[in-house]
């Protein structure tokens, strides 16, 4: 006997069932394009930008994100659910097409019959099963979110609509299932290839078959309308994200990763600047918020929000959709509010961990643009005077600019304007230039560079600030103009490398400053180091130390170095103590969009809250890569009365310690 | 030499810092005459004539009336040298008397040296010595450059002066200082409170101090993180940027944006136990001294000045 | 309504200062340049009072070298309407009252109705220009305000005087109002009135040529530091009284 079964058993396959069935089905899908439809339309209203780009790259990280459910499962207890939920009911709906393909098409034209044998076997147990563990993940959903409710987990109207329905037609499946097989099936060696059918069948059974044929038949229909109505509702709820959510995984910002896209200033035709209407954003921008799920994983991961202050990136994404969708006039930054806008430290948390691709950070620097260059606010007037601080003097803490180089005058660290004869430039950044405590990591670093017989240079007072934390504060011009500045007077020394100590500067002169012409190679001096230890250009002691060590944001997170920072700390013998949130998990230290210039005035102090962890390790040494982190620590040790028990520290300065003591080749 | 100083009477009280105008006379080794348009029954203790207006008369400060009472002196007296406080009645009206006589005036005198002024240029980073070539000349001088060793006295010989004039610019009254709230941006002496001071209760010290000072209290922001301290009063680029003549670091290490907030105080004091700290950049005198135990000595002798 | 505000440009308080080869000033090197604070006010309260009217013309003036130009351009970029620079290289050297008649050269017969300037600059400190450009125009001033109102020709201000307490003065047109810190927070300017800054028109003319000064400079000088980076160490009562001393000597803090 071949093992198969009669589809449209009992439903029968003439017009009276195919003829409602495929009106239904074309009503459903004429309803599905009719909202995406209105949907597109609100895309639309942004500005243009080409995201279909590299498709064949594209295409593949979609279907990584969407079938291998790679960027969900990060996360591991609900996005676990989420991905065995997302294949099984794949392999559901895959299932369900193979039985029309075959009822409605190959059979019916063809009088091809594949659903059969071994294979229909196979076919019957996995869907069975699918359709149980389905069942189970929906399940589970439910009591988490309506039984534990994880806190700032926001559940809607669209939330009950969708678990209900998912959960009427998996059990409606396995109804018809049942009463089908208890009438045809049982007691045949088929039914073991449907285990739930068969337990359902058998509770079913004793019904009889007028009974169960008239059941099957109600409920068959009853799970066809249930399934079309999920397909006509995806427009118009957050079953949207099946098609929005994998459709931004094609449209992601493919990097590198945290660069800014560069305003036209040549263009003096432009009037506008940044967003605080919808159609200042850019489509995609619109688009996230369609994508968005709800899943509130960027807000657990935010700083900000960590800390009781008002962003939530989640929440910035679905006020831009409501705005998008219901009051497309509305003035943003009055809907997103400035308090929210100026809380960002760029740490890029948020769009790390995000599963829908969102782009959270540019939506913010966009507002924040429109706010400085187009109405001249900042955060606070702190901010506003290191703005001018930096436009008279090149550097945010006002210090003369002249006095800039005066750090490395007993050092024998030549500028480029006395020698440019050198094997790298060190950008020092004004932190390292200015700041007692960050001047040590800097002649840390020269004294490593010594070491290793390399000849540095400094721009001394002709540097200026890369101008970073004015580009991450919305001042756009004020970055462009120190970043043409510093473009035009590196490119004349013709260095071939640079290495700078701050990641911030890393981050900005080997990212943001390529879109003018700028190809010099830029290194980050963990990076820069751990290369000079490796080919043993420089020799450090092994000498044991106990130490955990902060990932920052912008040397993790926007350039995923998190091993070279690592290599040397154990090359320097390093007992490294992991804090909980490490890599690309790491928590802020507070100073990063330009937040280093502004008072934090809402909430707990997010630095308090990072040395807090650090010390929660026992370590007594809390290593930074960052000039930014290691003053938010200097202060947040004392703020959070740790300072006798934990010493922020620079890894450049754990080097210099160990440095192998050696007669110079030659002398 | 003959000088001629302008005191000053201010919402119906004679400004008592006549006597650093004494003093610089008395320096100078001039003789002097004094001019103000005052209360008869509140006269400034002082040797010589002093010209008085009657302020009922005149009004408190009226540019043009005061110009043309002081002009009328000037004219009778023929002094070398007319004095004025760098203040806001001083920096007022001495220009309109060095315009009127056609003479150099130079401000805000902190000292005289071979016999010549000297000011201060560039928030007196840098100072400069002046000559004038003029027969008259119009000087004032900074608050508190000049001061007498004890109290002046002397009683004056009053004359009478009157003028028709009338102006333009009227004065309607007086706004009090206000009390509530704090400007430490305005503040002319802070006393700063840093982590140094190892725990809460011990911010009282830094209040006391502050209290006989007659200045206000800040901090540093870990202080302030910390919870000692109302957050309004947090000293740096994150904070208050402030200028006090007198500031004084209690504890406080100096991170950068400290430093930066508080450098262009007129006169810092540190006082701390690391010799180190980065505080000592900045500071004109650095105090090494553990300031739990210094503050409440300094306090006590101020108490007692 | 016709407004004059008058700026100038002077060094960054933190730039290194070095003095001069002539000894008589500080050198120009290695200094950074912005708008003096107190002019910054002025600029402000004038585009104020021009929003705040509607019909005003602002002018903004500044004497000095060419470089001056960059510094009149953020006032174009703040909201003055025209800047008219007074080409003057040897500005620094000019005593106040030089400073003063170039000005009211210019604007006497300009029927200026209010002239704004700041209450000193903060290199030469000798808060003199403002009024002597008054009295040299015969017009009013008043001195350090920190707060203004214009009322239909009325113009109310209010003069701080030391201690905090301050003076209400009321005065009419035309006058001078040299302004004091406080008397607002000057704007950013947006990046659409810095492109059209740069289009406004910016008229030069030469400085009349100078007359004899009625005062020079005898000599040019770094002060001793105050406490000269002074280290007191030892017990507590006798650095009190050390530092009493000092702050007696040092600072008017104890007077």
């Amino acid at each position: 006997m071949e093992f198969t079964r009669e589809i449209y058993w009992n439903v029968g396959q003439g017009f009276t069932t195919l003829g409602p069935m495929y009106f239904l089905v074309l009503v459903t899908l004429s309803v599905f394009v009719y909202g995406f439809i209105r949907r597109w339309r609100v895309y639309r209203l942004g500005q243009p930008l080409n995201r279909t780009d590299h498709r064949g790259a594209r295409l593949k990280s979609m279907l990584s994100h969407v079938l291998l459910q790679t960027k969900v499962l990060r996360v591991q207890g609900p996005g676990t659910m989420h991905a065995l939920f997302f294949w099984s009911f794949f392999i559901l709906f895959l299932g369900t097409i193979l039985i029309v393909l075959q009822a409605d098409f190959t059979d019916l034209f063809f009088d091809v019959v594949f659903l059969k044998g071994n294979f229909y076997k196979f076919f019957s147990l996995t869907l069975d099963l699918a359709g149980l563990v389905a069942l189970c993940m929906v399940a589970g959903l439910m009591i988490r979110r309506y039984l534990l409710r994880p806190p700032g987990l926001i559940t809607g109207r669209d939330d009950l609509i969708m678990h209900l329905l998912l959960l009427t037609i998996l059990i409606t499946g396995f109804l018809i299932e049942g009463a089908r097989m208890a009438v045809t099936e049982l007691g045949t060696p088929l039914a073991i290839w449907s285990p739930v059918g068969l337990v359902v069948a058998k509770a079913l059974s004793g019904l009889g078959e007028e009974a169960l044929r008239t059941l099957h038949v109600l409920i068959w229909w009853l799970h066809l309308v249930l399934a079309l109505v999920f397909i006509a509702l995806i427009p118009f709820t957050k079953l949207r994200h099946i098609f929005t959510t994998s459709a931004n995984s094609f449209f992601a910002d493919r990097g590198p990763t945290g660069k800014l896209t560069s305003i036209n200033l040549e263009d003096e035709t432009t009037e506008k600047f940044g967003a605080n209407e919808l159609d200042d954003l850019r489509w995609k921008d619109i688009f996230d918020a369609d994508a968005c799920t709800l899943c509130k994983r960027c807000q657990d991961r935010c700083p900000a929000y960590a800390t009781g202050k008002p962003l939530s990136p989640m929440q910035l994404v679905t006020q831009i959709g409501a705005t998008a969708f219901s009051n497309p006039g509305a003035n943003l930054i009055d809907v997103t509010s400035r308090d929210v806008l100026w809380a960002c430290t760029t740490c890029r948390a948020c769009e790390d961990i995000c599963p829908a691709s969102i782009e959270h950070v540019d939506k913010i620097i966009a507002m924040r643009r429109n706010l400085v260059l187009m109405e001249g606010e900042f955060p606070g007037e702190e901010v506003m005077t290191a703005m001018e601080q930096t436009e008279v003097n090149g550097n945010p803490l006002g210090m003369g600019y002249a006095s800039r180089g005066d750090w490395a005058e007993s050092l024998g660290v030549k500028t480029l304007a006395e020698d440019s004869a050198v094997d790298i430039l060190y950008f020092v950044g004004c932190y390292a230039s200015f700041d007692k405590r960050n001047i040590a990591v800097a002649r840390s670093f020269i004294a490593l560079c010594q070491a290793a017989g390399l000849r540095v240079g400094i721009l001394g007072k002709e540097e200026k600030c890369c101008g970073e934390p004015m580009r991450k504060m919305g001042n756009e011009y004020l970055y462009q103009t120190l970043a043409m500045d510093m473009i035009e007077t590196i490119k004349g020394y013709g260095v071939s490398q640079i290495v700078t100590t701050c990641p911030h500067c890393f981050n900005t002169l080997n990212k943001d400053y390529r879109d003018f012409d700028f190809d010099i190679k830029v290194e980050h001096h963990t990076v820069f180091l751990d290369r000079l230890i490796k080919d043993g250009t420089l020799r450090i002691n092994r000498d044991v130390f106990s130490c955990t060590y902060h990932d920052s944001c912008y040397l993790g997170r926007h350039n995923e170095i998190y091993e070279a920072p690592r290599n040397l700390i154990q090359t320097a013998g390093g007992r490294l103590t992991e804090m909980e949130k490490n890599r690309d998990q790491g928590f802020c230290c507070s100073a990063g969009g330009g937040r280093i210039m502004a008072e934090e005035n809402i909430g707990e102090r997010i630095n308090v809250k990072r040395v807090q962890m650090a010390g929660a390790t026992g370590a007594p040494q809390l290593l930074a890569n960052c000039p930014f982190c290691l003053t938010m620590f200097e202060d947040g040790v004392k703020g959070a009365e740790i300072e006798e028990s934990l010493r922020p520290r620079d890894i450049a300065e754990v080097l210099a310690e160990r440095l192998v003591v050696q007669d110079t080749p030659g002398s | 030499m003959k000088t001629l100083l302008v005191a000053e009477f201010r919402e119906g009280k004679l400004r008592v810092e006549y006597s650093q105008l004494i003093a610089f006379a008395q320096e100078l080794g001039a003789e002097s005459a004094m001019f103000l348009v005052g209360s008869p029954d509140e006269l400034p203790r002082f040797d010589g004539t002093l010209y008085l207006a009657d302020v009922n008369s005149y009004g408190e400060y009226n540019p043009a009336v005061h110009k043309q009472l002081l002009l009328d002196v000037i004219a009778k007296e023929q002094p070398e040298t007319i004095v004025f406080h760098h203040s806001s009645y001083g920096w007022d009206l001495a220009p309109r008397i060095a315009i009127a006589l056609k003479a150099a005036q130079i401000s805000e005198v902190v000292a005289i040296e071979d016999g010549k002024p000297v000011v201060p240029v560039c928030n007196a980073k840098l100072r400069r010595t002046i000559t004038s070539r003029t027969p008259q000349t119009v000087l004032t001088l900074q608050a508190g450059a000049f001061g007498m060793d004890e109290e002046p006295s002397g009683t004056p010989s009053v004359v009478q002066i009157d003028t028709d004039t009338t102006g333009t610019v009227l004065c309607s009254g007086y706004e009090a200082a206000k009390t509530e709230g704090v400007d430490l941006s305005k503040t002319e002496v802070i006393v700063s409170a840093g982590r140094g001071l190892g725990k809460p209760e011990n911010i009282a010290m830094v209040h006391a101090l502050a209290k006989v000072l007659r200045g206000e209290y800040g901090a540093s922001r870990p202080v302030v993180d910390a919870g000692w301290v109302e957050h309004n009063r947090q000293i740096g680029t994150t904070g208050n940027t402030v200028t006090p003549r007198l500031y004084i670091a209690c504890g406080i290490s100096g991170a950068i944006q400290h430093l930066a907030g508080m450098k262009k105080s007129d006169f810092i004091v540190a006082i701390n136990t690391d010799k180190d700290a980065p505080i000592g950049e900045v500071a004109d005198v650095f105090v090494v001294a553990d300031v739990k135990q210094f503050l409440p000595v300094l306090t006590e002798k101020l108490q007692n000045l | 309504m016709n407004i004059l505000i008058c700026i100038k440009q002077v060094p960054d308080m933190e730039s290194k200062f070095k003095v001069n080869a002539q000894g008589n000033w500080y050198d120009r090197a290695d200094l950074a340049w912005r708008m003096n604070e107190y002019d910054e006010y002025a600029v402000e309260q004038a585009v104020r009072l021009k929003e705040q009217v509607g019909e005003a013309d602002l002018t903004v003036l500044c004497v000095g070298p060419d470089q001056v130009k960059e510094t009149m351009k953020k006032a174009l970029a703040m909201g003055c309407d025209r800047g008219v620079h007074i080409a003057d290289n040897d500005s620094c050297m000019r005593e106040p009252f030089a400073i003063a008649t170039m000005i009211a050269d210019f604007a006497r017969d300009k029927q200026f109705d209010i002239i704004f300037t700041g209450m000193q600059s903060q290199d030469r400190g000798s808060a003199q220009v403002g009024v002597m450009i008054a009295e040299l125009l015969n017009i009013s001033a008043v001195t350090t305000i920190v707060e203004f109102a214009y009322d239909n020709g009325t113009i109310s201000v209010k003069r701080e005087l030391e201690g905090g307490s301050k003076a209400l003065v009321t005065v009419t047109a035309p006058v001078v109002l040299t302004c004091q810190l406080g008397l607002n927070t000057p704007r950013y300017p947006t990046l659409p009135n810095i492109m059209k800054a740069k289009k406004k028109e910016m008229l030069t003319i030469a400085a009349a040529t100078d007359e004899q000064g009625r005062q020079e400079t005898a000599a040019f000088y770094f002060p001793q530091r105050k406490g000269g980076g002074l280290v007191l160490e030892g017990d507590p009562p006798e650095l009190a009284d050390k530092l009493i001393q000092l702050l007696k000597e040092k600072t008017g803090a104890l007077a």
